[in-house]
């Protein structure tokens, strides 16, 4: 019997590698940010393979847009995430990526920008506000929407006063607040905030992203107002293990979230929908 | 090596296994691990598992694996104490999640068994045979009869990392056919892998057994095709009925589709792992 | 070759490497062949090949907290002996998956050093069989046609031609150029229509799914079903310690799209059939550019109820024309 020990040639995509966190910050409950220094180019919207050993790997999406360290944002749903909830400032955790397409931001330049988020789904657009800073000229009027639960729900309550003071900034809570609240929220969901207020299509580009319901609801109001589908960009959630669009987990019909994806126009992911 | 001591010392999970009316089958399978079983001995801090140990302090505990079903007041009084004292209760083997075989009392009368119980029941307060959770709250369930010794251990091992594991959700056939067996149910035998949960490596089929569907039914089971299935291989009603409760009868919803009238239980409000089913 | 040199070349083979070949136990399967005598190849195999490539289960890495260890891939070599046409083009396919776009190295690995020896169905083996209604390719070291009293062979590779030089002796040379006719299996074109982009809509697709039990039997017997799932897996003596595995995984089941929170995407049993179907069909096609299926009716075959797809794509395209010819 011939055996041969052969080295893998070429790097090994399964391995994930070491990075420290730089800062962890706890935005609500089940809810925080850690900073890690993965010095990597990325896209706004794009997405890495966390992984603690012994407890999994998770899909979280970068919230952040610098190439010197990137920041996620991170719910507190599953074994992994969980698990990652504990880290502390100085721990080390294994990251493999970025994957995804993300946001095609060179080429929307010139453009107002709309953004509107609900729950967790911030996140991923929280990416995209960073990136818009950092390229101020490249757009124009920058609007926000977004919607959550309940005041306790609010996330990146840090950069909120920034946004306002730069942007069009509308904050939402589903529940109505019941003790004080630092930060000026409206009651009631972001469609109903997003109706009420006077918005065409002209020049604009939206990004929405939330829960499934959300969205439908949102692209609703955005018709009404005249938008059409190349104007939306969207971004999905599947479960998914390898990343690389092999394991298929994440197939919505014939489209890997994980390679042709997150971030879908909406136009593409009409025809996906009705899965 | 020595870093691992001193901080596991103090974090140490406290753990107890215990068992009610049973054959404590799902124990052994627990010890049955013998690769690991010294290792878990040391992972966990074991307070009570009064089927091999003389000390046992009955409080305190982190995690209760608990095998049996309720089958008198002893049983009751010990299933209640114990949820008090634990933060997490998990049911054991089949008895303890779905009832199995002591169960099936409630599906015969009395005078078909009558002749089998002890003659003299002063001592014993007869409970109708039920699982725990019919009874308290049950966090975790490890099903089968016996219990897949390593799902025990991973168990185990998950909790004391801090995890909760996900259940095994798939049918016993994703396991079987990964196994290289081919299909009972094609050489006419009875068999219930297609509607009952796997996480057993298959391990009946493995040696050309049928499946009797002792891990429960899954949550995606397409019972009324089994059913169908089992009718065109030439297993009457009756057949089918008493072969899918008797490990399950009490966690089978629907199972009016094969009873006949009249051959009901009484009305029953039953579990299943976690909704609501009832029947009867 | 004559027919009664085969035994001598797969012998001698098994000198030099690890002959597996189809062998009748309860069903047919590929195994480990010490004497080629009890090679079986009136029917393909029950189980197909791709678990000796795309493992059930293996480990990626181990690891002691958050240092990784890669583990060493190594096989033997192997060669593989009466392989059918369709299992051939299964085995291309996950080539395609496992090493065009992401080079994977547990599966390049396992694929490296093995030979592979096609042997020609002289007719369908199994009622099942529609490999003849796909664009199936030339893909193997060497061919085996069955013609009566020997075998042609043809050279598919520059390993297959190194493979026949060497044993020369036990072939002639023969002159004779294949054609088109040598290449087709009769009796296996029973699919209809390949392109099925149409029939999404369609309401029949829930006869597949009403019959359908969940088993995950077709994805786990089909050759090219390559999905898979990756989980940790820690130590008792130490639970800093351990390995993540991928371990093969079904479409057809709910877990495959269950995610944190319970919810799962593609709950509808029909759905999950039709996603099944139109991967092989389609969606492969989208990415890979040739269909993904390879008509070895593994799926049919195995299924405990034998749902069978070209059946009800068949019935789908006929509907279609007499519904057409009504209008």
């Amino acid at each position: 019997m011939a055996k041969k020990k052969q080295k893998a040639k070429t790097e090994n995509p399964y391995i994930p590698k070491p990075y420290k966190v730089l800062e962890y910050y706890r935005e609500t409950d089940d809810n925080f940010t850690i900073t890690i220094n993965m010095k990597v180019k990325h896209d706004p919207g794009q997405f890495v393979q966390l992984s603690l050993p012994g407890f999994g790997e998770a899909p979280i999406s970068i919230c952040s847009d610098s190439e010197e360290y990137i920041k996620l944002n991170i719910r507190e749903v599953g074994t992994v995430t969980k698990a990652l909830g504990n880290l502390k400032k100085g721990d080390t955790l294994l990251v493999r990526g970025p994957y995804g397409r993300g946001y095609p931001m060179q080429y929307l330049t010139g453009n107002n920008v709309l953004i509107i988020g609900g729950g967790c789904g911030v996140a991923p657009l929280k990416g995209i506000i960073d990136y818009v800073e950092n390229h101020r000229d490249d757009f124009k009027e920058v609007m926000l929407f977004l919607g959550y639960r309940s005041p306790n729900d609010v996330l990146f309550k840090r950069e909120l006063e920034e946004w306002r003071n730069k942007y069009h900034l509308q904050v939402t809570v589903d529940e109505e607040a019941h003790g004080e609240m630092c930060y000026d929220a409206k009651h009631g969901f972001v469609t109903d905030v997003l109706r009420s207020t006077p918005i065409n299509n002209e020049n604009k580009i939206v990004f929405v992203c939330g829960p499934p319901i959300m969205m439908k609801y949102v692209i609703e109001v955005l018709k009404e107002k005249g938008f059409n589908d190349k104007q939306i960009f969207l971004s999905a959630e599947r479960l998914m293990y390898c990343a690389m669009g092999v394991c298929c987990h994440c197939m919505i019909k014939g489209k890997f979230t994980c390679v042709d994806g997150p971030v879908f126009r909406y136009d593409e992911m009409k025809e996906l929908s009705d899965e | 090596m020595s870093k691992k001591n001193t901080s596991a010392k103090s974090e140490k999970l406290n753990v107890g296994v215990y068992g009610i009316t049973g054959c404590a089958g799902c124990q052994l399978s627990l010890i049955f691990n013998e690769d690991e079983i010294l290792d878990v001995v040391n992972l966990v801090n074991l307070k009570a598992f009064p089927f091999i140990k003389e000390v046992n302090i009955d409080e305190q505990f982190d995690c209760v694996i608990l095998e049996g079903l309720v089958a008198d007041k002893g049983d009751l009084e010990t299933v209640k104490k114990l949820r008090k004292n634990t933060k997490m209760l998990v049911s054991l083997g089949a008895c303890a999640c779905t009832g199995c075989v002591p169960a099936y009392r409630h599906f015969t009368l009395k005078e078909n068994y009558e002749h089998l119980l002890y003659k003299k029941m002063e001592e014993i307060e007869d409970v109708d045979p039920t699982p725990i959770d019919e009874h308290v709250q049950v966090d975790y369930y490890i099903p089968g009869c016996p219990p897949d010794k390593k799902e025990i251990i991973t168990f185990i091992k998950s909790v004391a990392k801090g995890i909760v594991p996900r259940p095994y959700q798939s049918p016993v056939c994703v396991e079987c056919r990964r196994n290289g067996n081919t299909c009972l149910l094609d050489s006419g035998k009875p068999c219930l892998g297609p509607i009952t949960t796997g996480g057993c490596d298959s391990v009946c089929i493995n040696g050309g057994f049928e499946c009797w569907g002792c891990r429960g039914p899954t949550k995606d089971m397409n019972l009324d095709l089994m059913i169908k299935m089992l009718r065109d291989r030439g297993f009457d009603d009756k057949f089918i009925q008493d072969r899918m409760r008797t490990f399950v009868g009490l966690k089978l919803p629907m199972l009016e589709k094969v009873m006949k009238p009249g051959e009901k239980p009484d009305k029953l409000q039953t579990q299943f792992y976690g909704e609501k089913i009832y029947y009867g | 070759m004559e027919k009664k040199r085969l035994n001598e070349f797969l012998l001698q083979l098994s000198k030099s490497y690890e002959l597996i070949a189809p062998v009748k136990t309860d069903v047919v399967r590929f195994e480990r062949v010490k004497n080629p005598e009890t090679i079986h190849l009136e029917k393909n195999a029950y189980f197909p090949l791709k678990e000796y490539f795309f493992k059930k289960e293996e480990v990626l890495f181990t690891f002691t907290g958050n240092k990784i260890q890669e583990t060493t891939l190594s096989s033997p070599k192997r060669a593989f002996f009466g392989i059918r046409k369709c299992d051939l083009n299964a085995i291309h396919h996950q080539d395609i998956v496992f090493m065009k776009d992401t080079q994977d190295p547990y599966y390049i690995a396992q694929r490296k050093n093995s030979l592979l020896l096609g042997y020609h169905c002289p007719s369908a083996p199994s009622p099942y069989c529609f490999c003849g209604s796909l664009d199936l390719i030339d893909f193997f070291d060497l061919m085996f046609y069955d013609k009566e009293d020997h075998f042609l062979v043809e050279v598919g590779s520059e390993k297959g031609k190194k493979l026949a030089e060497k044993y020369g002796k036990l072939f002639s040379p023969s002159t004779r150029l294949m054609t088109q006719a040598d290449k087709v299996i009769p009796g296996a074109d029973r699919l209809d229509k390949k392109d099925i982009s149409a029939f999404y809509d369609h309401k029949d697709w829930k006869k597949g799914a009403d019959i359908c039990l969940s088993c995950g039997a077709c994805t786990a017997l089909c050759p090219t079903c390559y999905c898979f799932e990756i989980h940790d897996e820690v130590k008792a003596e130490n639970v800093n310690k351990g390995e993540r595995k991928r371990s093969w995984s079904s479409c057809q089941l709910q877990e495959f799209t269950r995610v944190a929170g319970d919810h799962v995407f593609r709950e509808d049993r029909e759905e999950r059939f039709k996603h099944r179907i139109y991967h092989q069909l389609e969606y492969f096609k989208e990415k890979y550019g040739v269909q993904m299926c390879v008509g070895c009716g593994r799926c049919i075959d195995g299924c405990p109820t034998r749902i069978d797809f070209v059946d009800i794509i068949n019935k789908m395209e006929h509907g279609k024309e007499e519904t057409e010819s009504k209008n």
